[in-house]
């Protein structure tokens, strides 16, 4: 069976190569096509800016990740991130400490993400309905806090924590650095440790790895703490980048994160998502945002172009990676 | 002659699995089919339903030749098979499901809609006729096993079949229910319908059937009236004339040392099961399908729940956890490599170190170099054919695949192994080498449980046999004495029903 697989022709190693890279290509792509049709594009200063516009989904993404490649999904992302934002807001205002919100933050992220843990991994709901029903409950929470109104901040606020999201190292953003120092993280926790290795082994076959010993529904549980904390990680710098807390805020965050870890799992011919995938997958979905809104295409375009890039990226690896699976 | 065959063959891909068959059915007669696991009697029977077609000889229905292109051609001629699976609509109501498909229509004002009181009357009559009281307007998920099967044997029956073949219809029901559903199968003769039968239990065909034919390596031994044989002489026919030797080993096994030890255990498929295991031991478990082999691993394991009895590891009792098994090197191959047993896209070096994956770290990290030298160890030891350790395990075949779950155990330095039906759907010589390799650790002082329904590999590769009938231990044979396949042969293939058995 070597052999044949070896002795396949160049047809298919053109194949093996769209199936690996096909996304990475395309995006290379779209950066060149952005990069002449928009002269302000491909500036250190649009550059930047791109990162920083990135930082929080892909903070959001990579938690995203754990929970995907455990096989699972999570639907109340966007509504999540939102009530760990007002929640943040009402306390740091309220004590005037930066800390505890940063706390009220974590014990609230870390609060959704066992509900859905355990409902989920526990209770045996289905991914999609156990997280999409907790959203909904985020949902209603977030509104009846606010009345639907926003949450600001006066102007004496912490400088630390206006920092968060606005300041800068040098010519770099604070939020890249975060999102760098996390990437490198949680690359390090999926791609190297036992933690890591266990969680792909239940996405990959969740009774295999139970009869290997893996204690299935108790890393599952993890993957939604872990995606919780990511939440409440972004939820803190979104929250001083817009200098407020915002009822809606950060719903858009669950499409894009879903497009990021999508397009993760169609790189490196892996089928799984990758750390280093997410943020991959991150950047050109930022991307598509920044270079369109240079070309001034109107928002509700960048919505079309979003879905159709998404649903392209997943054919072409499908395409590729169903050949393979039909052959074997 | 309702349905005659002659010399009927069939070759997948040049391999000839089904060689010159003659076979004929009356109509009103029961007869049965028998043979081994691989024998040929479903190669035969996918014929007849159209399922394959066949590549030389022929067949005649009425005396008329007929040649069945697919399923549905011979459905038309009137060929139908009650399949061991029942695929019914649960929420169908009776009715619904005896016409699904086939619904009875009628036209009203140029409408086509379907005639329900039709179809409830015909179901009425055709229960009628079988003395079985279903309400047709029930639904189908209140029913019991075996009145599905009578519902499912209704669908067929409101078709007004020729030939009615039925596949281990019996598996999965109790003895009353057994028992009634061998009287209607009966009393379709009297219907003029010809019914092929195929059962593994001797004593079910001795009960019905008129006359039998035996398979045996895709070829018929012969057809026989069931006045003229006896279980006996029907096991002979079936397993012939072979010479089976015992793999060499070089250690005995240890009776002193008891590894394992099972004392009346039951669950919801075994019952009082009691089975020990020695040091340097391989102990097989037969018995057809569904006769409870996998249970005994799945529960010694601690996958399946125990109700009542007692496990002992080296005398000591224990209860069944996978998480015990583990730290005390319980071994557990499954049955379906495929679903329960690798990580298709994981390499082969990751599915080497999966349940010992702690013993592989360095700090917080796992030592990567010490997994591909543990694994090229293992890929050399064991013979294992592949690119590298980092190729995905899915591009491996069958019994590649399965020589690395045996390094996944091998490298936890196991001292019980579980291992179901570890050579399914592996090539002639991968099994040669599992087998020595199973032979190589019980000399290095492992027990080893081997659980499979194919009886020549373990006569071949075990110490001792135990034979598993209906979740319960039927008989314990030792093999290399005289007759002992025949003797096994003909306890996996009794019923359960006469009593036997130790309990």
């Amino acid at each position: 069976m070597n052999a044949q697989t070896e002795s396949n022709s160049a047809d298919a190693n053109k194949g093996e190569f769209f199936r690996k890279y096909g996304t990475v290509l395309a995006a290379v792509v779209i950066f060149i096509v952005f990069s002449i049709a928009a002269p302000r594009f491909l500036t250190s200063k649009n550059m930047f800016m791109l990162l920083r516009q990135m930082s929080i989904l892909t903070i959001i993404s990579l938690g995203f990740t754990f929970v995907m490649a455990a096989g699972g999904f999570d639907m109340s992302i966007g509504y999540s991130i939102g009530l760990v934002s007002i929640i943040f807001a009402i306390v740091m205002i309220g004590t005037g400490s930066l800390l505890l919100g940063c706390l009220a933050a974590l014990i609230v992220g870390l609060l959704v993400g066992s509900l859905n843990g355990f409902l989920i991994a526990y209770i045996g709901l289905p991914d999609f309905i156990g997280s999409f029903a907790v959203g909904s409950i985020l949902y209603g929470l977030k509104m009846l806090i606010t009345r639907g109104n926003p949450i600001y901040f006066d102007d004496n606020v912490s400088k630390v924590f206006v920092f968060l999201g606005q300041g800068f190292v040098g010519p770099i953003p604070f939020p890249v650095i975060l999102m760098v120092v996390y990437a490198v993280l949680t690359a390090f926790v999926l791609g190297k440790t036992p933690f890591g290795r266990r969680i792909y082994a239940i996405g990959g076959n969740s009774l295999a790895a139970l009869y290997a010993g893996i204690k299935i529904k108790r890393y599952r549980f993890s993957t939604f703490i872990i995606s919780g904390f990511s939440i409440a990680f972004s939820s803190v710098i979104m929250t001083s980048r817009i200098a407020s807390a915002q009822p809606l805020g950060g719903e858009e965050y669950l499409m894009d994160a879903i497009s990021s870890v999508y397009l993760s799992t169609t790189m490196f011919g892996e089928g799984e998502p990758t750390a280093k995938g997410t943020f991959i997958g991150a950047f050109i979905i930022t991307m598509l945002t920044n270079g369109l809104t240079m070309l001034n295409v109107p928002y509700y375009f960048q919505y079309i172009t979003k879905g159709v890039v998404v649903i392209l990226a997943v054919l072409i690896s499908v395409t590729y990676g169903q050949k393979m699976r039909v052959k074997f | 002659m309702l349905l005659q065959a002659r010399g009927v063959g069939k070759a997948f891909s040049g391999v000839s699995v089904l060689r010159d068959i003659d076979f004929n059915l009356e109509a009103g007669e029961i007869h049965a089919l028998a043979g081994e696991n691989g024998a040929g009697k479903s190669t035969f029977i996918k014929i007849l339903s159209g399922v394959y077609s066949h590549d030389s000889g022929h067949i005649e229905l009425d005396n008329k030749t007929v040649e069945f292109k697919n399923i549905k051609n011979s459905e038309l001629a009137g060929i139908r098979t009650v399949h061991q699976e029942i695929n019914l609509v649960p929420f169908f109501k009776v009715y619904q499901n005896i016409f699904a498909g086939d619904e009875i229509r009628k036209n009203f004002l140029g409408i086509d809609y379907t005639d329900d009181t039709l179809m409830i009357k015909k179901s009425r009559e055709v229960f009628a006729k079988l003395c079985i009281d279903i309400d047709p307007l029930s639904y189908t998920h209140g029913l019991d096993t075996s009145r599905q099967r009578i519902v499912q044997i209704a669908k067929i029956l409101v078709q007004n079949p020729r030939v009615m073949i039925f596949d281990e219809p019996t598996t999965s029901l109790g003895e009353k229910e057994r028992a009634q559903l061998l009287e209607i199968i009966k009393s379709l003769k009297s219907q003029n319908i010809g019914i092929i039968y195929i059962s593994h239990n001797l004593d079910e065909i001795m009960e019905i059937a008129d006359r039998i034919s035996v398979f045996r390596d895709g070829a018929k031994v012969g057809s026989k009236d069931i006045e003229e044989c006896t279980k006996t002489s029907i096991v002979s026919m079936m397993i012939g004339k072979k010479e089976y030797v015992l793999y060499s080993r070089k250690e005995k096994p240890d009776p002193e040392a008891t590894l394992l030890r099972l004392e009346g255990l039951t669950n919801k498929k075994l019952k009082n099961v009691n089975i020990s295991l020695h040091k340097g031991e391989i102990l097989g478990i037969a018995g057809v399908m569904g006769a409870g082999k996998s249970e005994i691993a799945r529960a010694i394991y601690g996958i399946d729940k125990i109700e009542h009895g007692r496990t002992y590891l080296k005398e000591k009792q224990f209860n069944p956890d996978i998480h015990f098994s583990l730290n005390n090197r319980i071994a557990f191959v499954p049955e379906e490599r495929q679903a329960e047993g690798l990580v298709a896209n994981f390499s082969v070096e990751k599915n080497i170190s999966l349940a010992y994956l702690n013993s592989f770290k360095r700090g917080l990290k796992i030592d990567s170099k010490r997994e591909t030298a543990t694994a090229k160890e293992y890929i050399d030891t064991m013979g294992i054919k592949t690119a590298g350790p980092g190729q995905a395990i899915k591009f491996l075949s069958g019994g590649n695949q399965q020589k690395v779950i045996l390094s996944r155990w091998l490298y936890g330095d196991f001292e019980i192994g579980l291992f179901d039906e570890p050579t399914k759907g592996i090539d002639v010589k991968a099994k040669e080498d599992i087998y020595r390799l199973i032979g190589k650790m019980a000399d290095n002082g492992k027990g080893v449980i081997f659980f499979s329904s194919y009886l020549p590999e373990l006569l071949t590769v075990c110490d001792r046999i135990i034979v598993m009938v209906n979740g319960k231990v039927k008989g314990e044979y030792k093999t290399g004495e005289p007759d002992v396949e025949q003797h096994i042969f003909e306890a996996m293939l009794s019923g359960g029903t006469n009593n036997e058995c130790p309990d």
